[in-house]
């Protein structure tokens, strides 16, 4: 157990010591964040106050302020939820260019071992840096106004970010094994860096895309999980806002507004319950964890 | 007593033979060299028989163990040192070697008490809060031959340790295994592309494409591969030539000087020619000789 825990301690280390691969790592979450503070808000509080018709008076702005500030929130934590867990994977490709893995297999540290820790280290670094955000999150909205979350829901939204982190790194421990050198490694990085803020709907709510695009970023388990998130962080308010409504439109208003910001996954024709959702990424990440341990069992460290 | 036995060991990569059913004995205690250029194969030997590369056929016993079936008793009873460097970067020496040394199942604790015996001579001191990335290249292979001995190996196996390095540092790197040999009566098995470090080894595998074409003890290789050369400076003249002719039929002038090949002791006869032979140097048959006889290279 001790080498196991070394070596993890290890592979978490490379990360943290690190601090450009911290920063790159996050780029995307900042990225979403700066953008919101440049225009994302108006755009959002535009789309809420669009659907309102005729009930401008009755729900209070702030309430509305609050709730897109969540929305920022899930989008801030399903894009680490990509970058931070590849970030830290990529030491396995590093690793084999650098010939660190031939010396770690000269020690008696067994090979499943070795594999099972760069998947733990990995998840723990992203369920350490979504779990902080996420923290850090709750105590700014919580200065700013209500969310009216209740205890559970604070604690299921760490649940949702740890299977998250599991789920991301899992997938993404597959993808790295096509890597031969970390220059290749880095380029796909780019393009998730690029791309994850997209496939979540932080910067677009995925409600707006046409359904061929919304199956595709549904495929990743990290936008069922931000879908998650929204609904963990965002039922309290949602609710809240409902009843200051009191039943005069039926519910339609919130509804349309869940609808618009993608509170339940969409893809092939099929909208995902919450539970659904958390199905779906738990058979995703058991899929992924299978065909990894079958994958480096065949492939790693065999020359 | 034999610490490694090696029969026809053998690596074949994708098709493409990089080491060619080769054969040896180490002794425990001794300094043994694997001499080869670059591609001749020493790192994938060394890489078999330190359990990270699997062989295609053959056989060895490493302490005593079979490679192949007792692979985890072999890596507790061996150190390496990579030809490149293989410790993280961005972490320091402390929490270096303090992470090999739980590969290994050992403590903090117990990591320091092991690495103690060396910490003065290793001058690990000054260096063990830095990070690996800011020491000097001799600084780096320091370290890097103390995270080799962090588990008390039997045998160090060292690849290309001086590669790279000053003058002043591949000195000290010698002087380290010396030590390590001398005090610590550890079995050294190094790999070098310089002919002149094998000088000092007990016993000499040279490889060349894969194959051992030569081993022996440096004396025994020097004696059979290599020959002394008299250089004569003096005009060219059948009398030369002559006198030349009783002790080799081996020679050739070379714009003021002549070169002649023997292995006979030549003080006598000097010394009863000293009236023609006044400028001339005598020069000893030297490893390079060896591999220049062996594969009719010039040693890079
Ligand atoms: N992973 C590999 N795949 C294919 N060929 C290799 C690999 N590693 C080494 N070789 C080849 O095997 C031969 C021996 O290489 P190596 O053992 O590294 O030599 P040395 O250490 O003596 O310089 C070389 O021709 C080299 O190109
Ligand atoms: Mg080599």
């Amino acid at each position: 157990m001790k080498d196991f825990m070394g070596f993890t301690r290890r592979n978490i280390l490379i990360y943290f010591k690190d601090i450009l691969a911290v920063f790159f790592s996050l780029l995307t979450s900042i990225i979403v964040f700066v953008l919101y503070l440049l225009f994302l808000k108006g755009t959002f509080v535009d789309a809420l106050t669009g659907t309102m018709k005729g009930l401008e008076n009755i729900v209070s702005s702030q309430d509305i302020e609050m709730f897109v500030n969540g929305i920022l929130l899930s989008g801030i934590l399903g894009s680490s939820m990509i970058t931070v867990p590849y970030t830290c994977l990529q030491t396995i490709v590093k690793d084999r260019e650098a010939g660190v893995d031939i010396d770690i297999c000269s020690t008696p540290l067994k090979r499943w071992k070795i594999v099972l820790s760069y998947f733990t280290a990995s998840s723990l670094c992203a369920f350490i840096m979504t779990s902080l955000i996420l923290t850090v999150g709750l105590i700014t909205l919580g200065f700013m106004g209500d969310l009216h979350m209740t205890a559970g829901s604070v604690l299921a939204s760490y649940g949702a970010v740890l299977l998250g982190s599991l789920s991301s790194t899992a997938l993404f421990m597959m993808i790295l094994l096509l890597f031969k050198s970390s220059s290749t490694s880095t380029a796909f990085f780019g393009i998730l860096t690029a791309a994850s803020g997209f496939v979540i709907g932080a910067y677009i709510p995925l409600s707006r895309f046409s359904d061929g695009v919304q199956s595709f970023c549904n495929l990743f388990p990290a936008s069922h999980i931000t879908a998650l998130i929204r609904n963990l962080l965002l039922s309290g308010i949602s609710d809240k806002i409902d009843s200051s409504i009191g039943g005069l439109d039926n519910g339609a208003f919130i509804s349309a507004v869940k609808e618009t910001f993608s509170f339940n996954a969409v893809a092939f024709g099929k909208t995902f319950s919450s539970s659904g959702s958390v199905i779906y990424v738990l058979i995703i990440a058991l899929v992924s964890i299978l065909a990894m341990t079958y994958l480096y069992k065949k492939t790693y460290m065999r020359r | 007593m034999n610490i490694i036995e090696v029969r026809n060991l053998t690596k074949d990569y994708k098709g493409k033979r990089a080491v060619d059913s080769i054969s040896f004995d180490v002794e425990e205690g001794e300094l043994f060299a694997f001499l080869g250029e670059n591609g001749a194969g020493k790192s994938t030997t060394i890489n078999m028989l330190c359990t990270v590369l699997a062989k295609t056929t053959g056989s060895a016993f490493i302490a005593g163990k079979e490679l192949g079936k007792e692979d985890d008793e072999i890596r507790k009873a061996i150190g390496i040192v990579f030809q490149n460097s293989v410790l993280d970067r961005k972490l320091s020496v402390k929490e270096n070697l303090l992470t090999r040394g739980s590969y290994y199942g050992l403590s903090a604790r117990e990591v320091k008490e092991r690495i103690e015996p060396f910490k003065e001579r290793f001058e690990l001191d000054e260096i063990w809060n830095r990070r690996y990335e800011k020491l000097s290249g001799g600084q780096r292979r320091r370290v890097d031959i103390v995270r080799a001995l962090i588990n008390d190996p039997k045998i160090l196996f060292l690849d290309e340790p001086t590669t790279g390095l000053d003058p002043k540092s591949r000195r000290l790197v010698w002087d380290h295994i010396d030590y390590l040999r001398r005090e610590h009566g550890m079995t050294i098995f190094l790999t070098t592309h310089y002919m002149e470090e094998t000088r000092d080894s007990d016993h000499v595998v040279i490889l060349d494409k894969g194959n051992i074409i030569a081993k022996g003890t440096p004396a025994e290789l020097k004696s059979r591969y290599a020959h002394s050369k008299l250089v004569w400076y003096t005009a060219q003249s059948p009398d030369s030539e002559n006198l030349i002719s009783r002790i080799s039929n081996e020679f050739a002038y070379d714009a003021d000087h002549y070169n002649i090949v023997t292995d006979d002791d030549l003080t006598e006869f000097i010394y009863q020619n000293k009236k023609h032979i006044r400028d001339y140097e005598l020069i000893k048959g030297s490893m390079d000789d060896v591999f220049l006889t062996l594969t009719g290279k010039e040693f890079a």
